[in-house]
């Protein structure tokens, strides 16, 4: 069997999730072992044209990487979103909540209208471009993309969790943050993650995105029950949920 | 049997010393401001005055991710057993009451060899309630006390702890027991207030009716407007059934290795009220309005399971579900009452 050929791109990100492919210590021999790695900028300074696996990082923000992304998706027969800014935009949509002049003049000053930084509205991977997977999270989960690569080399579907992160929390053993009054995204939002936020005292914001069906009623009349109002709901939505999905 | 006295010193010895024979001993401890199952590994860390834990004992019984069985494609699968010799302790008898039915189900019909071996190795050291948790209703349930189901059962009458050994497991590990003295007459007199004070103390939420009467309720129930009503605000995030002593739905998955050719195949805890729960083959999923799954865990806990098991009803008042439902509508009790008050709607 010839090994698949997987090229790994990035657009609008931190390039957190690659890192976390390169921090797979035990894993990445395994890996590379596999597959055969063509481009990877972060690893490597080849550059093919040929691969089978496209995964792509990072949001698009401009009109050239949409071009580019529908260049790359032809040429993949399987292309991979990887982390929150690819699968939903992540922390790069939050700038979608404002007018496009005032946040270029904002973050560019008066170099705003030069041209290589005429970006726009961030948008998610499968807002251009069909996707095939998604790995979730911001950064992604590295043993849960490991699991995903070794189902789709077998010619299967990936486990990817289509339930929320409660599930991992209560099995965890963590005390919900609700008892302490703290508005948790959890209910609402994709595990994979192994509750990472709630097993460290924090509440979950959201990174891994919405799961298929939120509840997103329910989570506007249960805040009432807990003397808390939906602005402060709002707020712990923002930072992942901004411009996406259902919206409170 | 006999009943055997120990006082708290002696006690706090009776523990070290089987901790000191190497035993693997899985006993209530704190964790933050709740309890926890964990590995026990000193007699002071034990907490037998604890309230709830947040998960039960079940996940000792029916590990979270329990592999059954290592395979290799094309090849040979090897059977894989989790059933290291443990024992429970600080057990309270709604969990003992739910393991004792979590046996009949593994055994009935088709015997789950990989839970009964497993089962066969755990002793049960269960223990009376000291102090009421704030959703606890074992009393409506009847599973407050327990007078069978349990190796030992330990009762804390103040001074001194009372350890009532009913089997040969049990009378084994009261080898480990310096200084007992048999229990007095006066001393199960106070055993007996405790338990008394439990049947009807451990009701935060009371159900208006007998326990045995709730088959009969549900046969009316299947279309009363309560389950449209609670289920608008459920989440499907399973909460209340990860945290439950009696939820035993499993889901298997199969892990493989890096040489994409071997593997394990595991079975994970699973539960009613998520989505994707009652999906099969093709994507059909035959329970996909909220509404549906969340009747169901009602129905199985009064219905469906005592069914099964002589009319043991498989909710045991333990509260978990209750404090862990976000949308405050798990609770048993509420929808229970609501259809005894409208038995003629539905
Ligand atoms: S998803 Fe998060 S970690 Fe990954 S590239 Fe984007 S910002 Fe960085
Ligand atoms: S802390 Fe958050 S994720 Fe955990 S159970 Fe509570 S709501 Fe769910
Ligand atoms: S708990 Fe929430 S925010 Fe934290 S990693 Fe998981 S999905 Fe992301
Ligand atoms: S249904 Fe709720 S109260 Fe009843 S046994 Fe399960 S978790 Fe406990
Ligand atoms: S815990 Fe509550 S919200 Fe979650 S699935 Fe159960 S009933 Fe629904």
């Amino acid at each position: 069997m010839t090994k698949p050929r997987v090229a790994i791109f990035d657009f609008a990100c931190c390039e957190g999730c690659q890192l976390q492919i390169v921090n797979l210590e035990e894993e990445i021999l395994d890996l590379i072992g596999t597959v055969d790695v063509v481009e990877w900028r972060e690893a490597m300074s080849e550059q093919s044209h040929d691969y089978d696996i496209a995964i792509i990082e990072g949001s698009i923000t401009r009109l050239e990487d949409e071009k580019r992304i529908e260049i790359i998706r032809s040429r993949a027969k399987i292309l991979i979103a990887l982390g929150a800014c690819a699968t939903i935009g992540g922390v790069n949509k939050l700038k979608n909540n404002f007018s496009i002049t005032d946040v270029k003049s904002c973050v560019y000053g008066k170099h705003a209208d030069m041209p290589h930084l005429d970006t726009y509205y961030t948008k998610a991977i499968d807002e251009i471009v069909p996707v095939d997977f998604k790995v979730h999270g911001c950064p992604i989960n590295g043993r849960e993309f490991a699991a995903i690569v070794r189902a789709l080399l077998l010619g299967k579907k990936p486990f990817v969790p289509d339930y929320p992160v409660c599930v991992e929390c209560k099995a965890l053993e963590n005390v919900c943050r609700w008892e302490y009054n703290e508005p948790c995204l959890g209910p609402i939002i994709r595990a994979g993650c192994e509750a990472k936020c709630p097993s460290a005292g924090y509440r979950c914001f959201g990174c891994r995105g919405y799961v298929d069906h939120p509840n997103v009623d329910a989570a506007r009349e249960v805040i009432d029950k807990y003397g808390l109002s939906l602005d402060d709901l709002r707020t712990r939505m923002v930072l992942f949920g901004s411009k996406q999905g259902p919206t409170l | 049997m006999s009943v055997s006295k120990l006082n708290k010193q002696q006690f706090g010895q009776f523990v070290d010393a089987i901790l000191a024979a190497g035993r693997k001993v899985v006993g209530v401890v704190a964790k933050n401001d709740r309890f926890v199952f964990n590995t026990l590994k000193s007699a002071k860390d034990l907490r037998l005055d604890y309230d709830v834990t947040i998960l039960s004992p079940r996940k000792y019984v029916l590990p979270q991710v329990e592999p059954l069985l290592t395979f290799e494609v094309g090849g040979d699968a090897k059977s894989v057993k989790q059933n290291e010799p443990m024992i429970l302790l600080g057990i309270h008898p709604y969990d003992l009451i739910a393991i004792n039915q979590m046996d009949e189900l593994f055994s009935e019909g088709e015997y789950d060899t990989h839970y009964m071996d497993r089962r066969k190795n755990i002793t049960l050291v269960a223990c009376d309630v000291a102090k009421a948790s704030k959703n606890v209703f074992a009393s409506s349930m009847e599973t407050a006390v327990a007078d069978k189901g349990y190796d030992i059962l330990i009762t804390d009458i103040g001074d001194a702890y009372l350890l009532d050994a009913a089997t040969e497991k049990g009378q084994a590990l009261m080898a480990y027991a310096k200084g007992a003295a048999a229990a007095t007459a006066e001393d199960l007199k106070k055993r007996n207030a405790i338990q008394e004070a439990n049947k009807t103390g451990l009701n935060k939420h009371k159900l208006n009716c007998k326990p045995s009467y709730l088959p009969k309720l549900m046969e009316t129930a299947y279309n009363h407007p309560v389950w449209e009503e609670k289920a608008r605000l459920c989440y499907s995030c399973g909460s209340c059934n990860q945290v439950c002593p009696t939820c035993y739905c499993f889901d298997v998955q199969d892990r493989v290795n890096w040489d994409l050719k071997t593997g394990t195949r595991v079975r994970c805890w699973d539960g009613c009220l998520l989505e994707n729960f009652a999906t099969v083959a093709g994507n059909h999923n035959f329970r996909k309005d909220r509404s549906a799954r969340f009747r169901h865990r009602l129905y199985r806990k009064a219905k469906y399971v005592p069914e099964k098991i002589g009319g043991q009803i498989a909710c045991v008042g333990c509260g978990r579900c209750v404090t862990a439902c976000t949308a405050d509508i798990a609770n048993p009790v509420t929808v229970y009452n609501r259809l005894m008050e409208e038995r003629t709607i539905g």
